[in-house]
């Protein structure tokens, strides 16, 4: 008995000693895991960091997708333990804040290749509160209308350059038995964008953006009213009984072709491209509604981007693997690899489409208004505008309504500059 | 009389010996308890004790911050839109509450009554009835929304190839129409349970009775008024605790046919709902804020099922 004791306990000495020397050698090499929410990219990201760790020996990119709706409560239990990534997938603006406020993440300000993006854009992965830098931006999304390309030729029509244009095209769709505007108002969701795409105009785009935001002016001003009837304006175009027209539906209605325009964005482009391979999509800006104050715009937000997890064991391999993704070099595979238009200067996209949306955004920059701006607190703006909007449509409310919803809601915690 | 009694005790004392022979030690009983003690503290008690802590303090994320004593609890009447969705989605569980007993629990009394009386298909049908909770409240709510789909669902379809063309609408696009429908779908999912609780309490029903009653020329509606309806009253009982219950707590199905902000316009919006946006999307302090109402939620659901068993409790003595 004692023997067999005693050896027992020899064998357990010997495999720890084993197991100390055994990591001991193997310092040198890192494990970096990456958490992400796109479970569809992972073969592609899969390529983009065999390029990292060849030109890295000894670094092994691991990444780890979640599913979209769950990630944000598997990565607030993953920051707060072991076990938990080296780098993670960071939701943009007011969605990022709770980790930052939390103290979950590394600040990045040193990272040389963040000179490669603009401040609007950084905005995204900066903390509300201390301005500090937490992620390496990895996308861009920008907002305009689809059209099917085939529909406009038999119609006999093209790109609109005037609001005249863009109703003729409608009616002229309506009228060969088309449904002429896609766009769904069941997932609340997409209403904001439906607005800000069609009438961020109408209300000045970003001049309205500066001034609500220093105060000079809210919601309640009658430009800004205006653009929510232009919707009312639009809702003949509209599936029947819009609201209770679903996301998904409004898809299937685009790319069964039996709508030839669907106002949304850019990340609609990867399934225009699966679903549909046979129908030509084309994009453009809708063009200013009547009375505008700003020609066209293409509104646009950070995607999100990469942090650091401060519990990280080998935080400066998980910081050397996040600055690799500021350069031009991991810009460009993304937008390759994942089609999808990355924020770093000088990647230039290869699908004609998203080159479209990249230059439009480029060359008619906007944000969109609320998710940029309006997140930061509770309610958020594309929240209460996107429920607001469906009431609209229902008949319950007027847009001086939904304005005036849209400010109360806002004043619970959107404090303007010049107040401070 | 003295000698009677006396023996009476002799023998109820060796009963009591003797029970005190057969009966486990105290610790023995505490032992065999412990493994269920222990998991009913750890999954049920310590999660409701730390929920009602939680809801007591501020936070940042998921840290926890000062504590702030009541004031969540007061932030859920007076912020905008919290204050004006909460009441909202109160009235519209009360309606599907009401709405759930009227179809659900009368169709399915309905059908025990049916499938009572053993004939042929008894189980086949049964079982039909019972399928459908099977199935998980996601994948039945977005098999509805398929079907009540405006544009492609097949319901609107059948309706305009009968000619009927006029009572298609969208049925979860509509505010008059989307709570019903949601309650109809639950009930399409749930009518099988109160179907089987009533079977077994019909058949907890001595036949002497009937018979009694049919021998004295009472017709069948008049056996089921007078005989099988009081007798019910205890799963009565039963059956609307368990609907109040599960449809206070309304989730699956309301979020699989109108989504988080329970669409149209907040017209399928229910408690469940409101505590998962303030939970999940809600801003940074969001988890004391949903602590708060997760707890007020437990109270008043927990309250007015005491008091309805209470009641059915006493109705029952009453009658007996």
């Amino acid at each position: 008995m004692q023997k067999k004791t005693r050896f027992t306990a020899l064998a357990l000495l010997a495999i720890m000693m084993l197991a100390i020397m055994g990591s001991v050698v193997a310092q040198d090499d890192v494990t970096i895991t990456v958490w992400s929410w796109r479970t569809e990219d992972e073969d592609a990201y899969n390529e983009i960091f065999a390029v990292y760790e060849a030109a890295n020996p000894g670094v092994t990119v691991e990444f780890v997708p979640f599913v979209n709706t769950d990630y944000n409560n598997i990565l607030a239990t993953g920051l707060t333990g072991e076990g938990g990534p080296d780098v993670v997938q960071l939701r943009a603006y007011g969605s990022l804040q709770p980790l930052i406020e939390a103290g979950q993440l590394l600040p990045l300000d040193d990272l040389s290749t963040l000179e490669n993006f603009t401040p609007a854009i950084l905005k995204g992965s900066q903390g509300i509160q201390d301005g500090h830098i937490y992620g390496v931006p990895f996308g861009v999304q920008a907002l305009g209308a689809f059209y099917n390309v085939g529909i406009f030729e038999e119609l006999g029509v093209s790109e609109p350059e005037t609001w005249e244009d863009f109703i003729a095209i409608l009616d002229a769709a309506a009228a060969a038995g088309y449904i002429p505007l896609a766009n769904p108002a069941k997932d609340s969701w997409m209403l904001p964008i439906l607005h800000d795409a069609v009438a961020a105009p109408r209300y000045g785009g970003p001049e309205f953006e500066a001034a609500v935001l220093a105060g000079e002016t809210n919601f309640n001003d009658p430009n800004y009213v205006a653009s929510i009837a232009v919707l009312q304006d639009l809702q003949p175009y509209l599936p029947p009984d819009v609201v209770g027209v679903a996301y998904n539906d409004a898809r299937t209605l685009f790319i069964t072709g039996m709508s030839p325009i669907f106002i949304g964005g850019s990340f609609e482009i990867g399934f225009w491209q699966s679903e549909a391979p046979d129908i030509e999509v084309g994009m453009f800006m809708v063009p200013p509604p009547p009375d505008s104050l700003a020609g066209s715009f293409v509104p646009s937000w950070m995607d999100g981007s990469y942090g650091v997890n401060a519990l990280t064991d080998s935080p400066e391999a998980a910081l050397a693997l996040v600055e690799w993704m500021g350069t031009q070099e991991f810009g460009q595979l993304f937008t390759d690899k994942i089609h999808q238009i990355s924020p770093a200067t000088g990647v230039v996209s290869s699908d004609p489409l998203l080159a479209e949306f990249a230059a439009g955004m480029t060359e008619h920059p906007a944000s969109y208004l609320l998710l940029v701006n309006f997140r930061y607190g509770d309610p958020s703006g594309t929240t209460v505008l996107g429920n607001e909007l469906q009431r609209l449509f229902l008949g319950e409310v007027t847009p001086e309504e939904v304005a005036a919803a849209l400010q109360t809601g806002m004043e619970q915690w959107f404090v303007p500059a010049n107040t401070e | 009389m003295t000698a009677i009694t006396g023996q009476k005790d002799e023998k109820r004392s060796q009963t009591a010996r003797r029970r005190n022979t057969l009966m486990p030690s105290r610790l023995t009983i505490a032992l065999f308890l412990l493994p269920a003690f222990l998991l009913y503290t750890i999954f049920m008690i310590y999660p409701l004790v730390q929920a009602l802590i939680f809801s007591t303090f501020e936070f940042n994320g998921l840290v926890r911050g000062a504590f702030v004593g009541l004031q969540n609890f007061e932030q859920l009447f007076s912020r905008y839109p919290i204050s004006e969705q909460l009441p909202r989605a109160f009235v519209h569980n009360i309606y599907f509450f009401i709405g759930t007993m009227l179809i659900q629990n009368t169709l399915g009394l309905l059908f025990a009554v049916l499938l009572h009386r053993p004939r042929f298909g008894k189980r086949f049908f049964r079982t039909v009835f019972t399928l459908p909770y099977l199935i998980s409240p996601l994948v039945v709510g977005y098999l509805w929304s398929l079907m009540l789909n405006p544009l492609f669902g097949p319901v609107n379809a059948t309706l305009r190839n009968l000619g009927l063309g006029s009572l298609a609408r969208p049925w979860l696009g509509d505010p008059a129409t989307a709570l019903p429908a949601v309650i109809l779908v639950n009930a399409w999912m749930w009518v099988g349970f109160p179907m089987l609780l009533f079977g077994a309490g019909l058949a907890g029903i001595e036949d002497d009775l009937r018979e009694a009653a049919r021998i004295d020329g009472a017709s069948n509606l008049q056996i089921f008024r007078w005989i099988e309806f009081p007798l019910l009253t205890p799963v009565i009982g039963i059956v609307t605790v368990l609907t109040f219950i599960g449809n206070f707590n309304a989730f699956g199905i309301v979020w699989a046919l109108g989504g988080v902000d329970g669409t149209p316009a907040g017209a399928t919006d229910v408690l469940g709902l409101v505590f998962f946006r303030t939970a999940f999307r809600g801003g940074a302090d969001a988890f004391g804020l949903a602590s708060a109402l997760a707890v007020l939620m437990f109270l008043f659901i927990f309250t007015v099922s005491v008091l309805v068993q209470t009641w059915f409790r006493r109705l029952e003595s009453r009658m007996q």
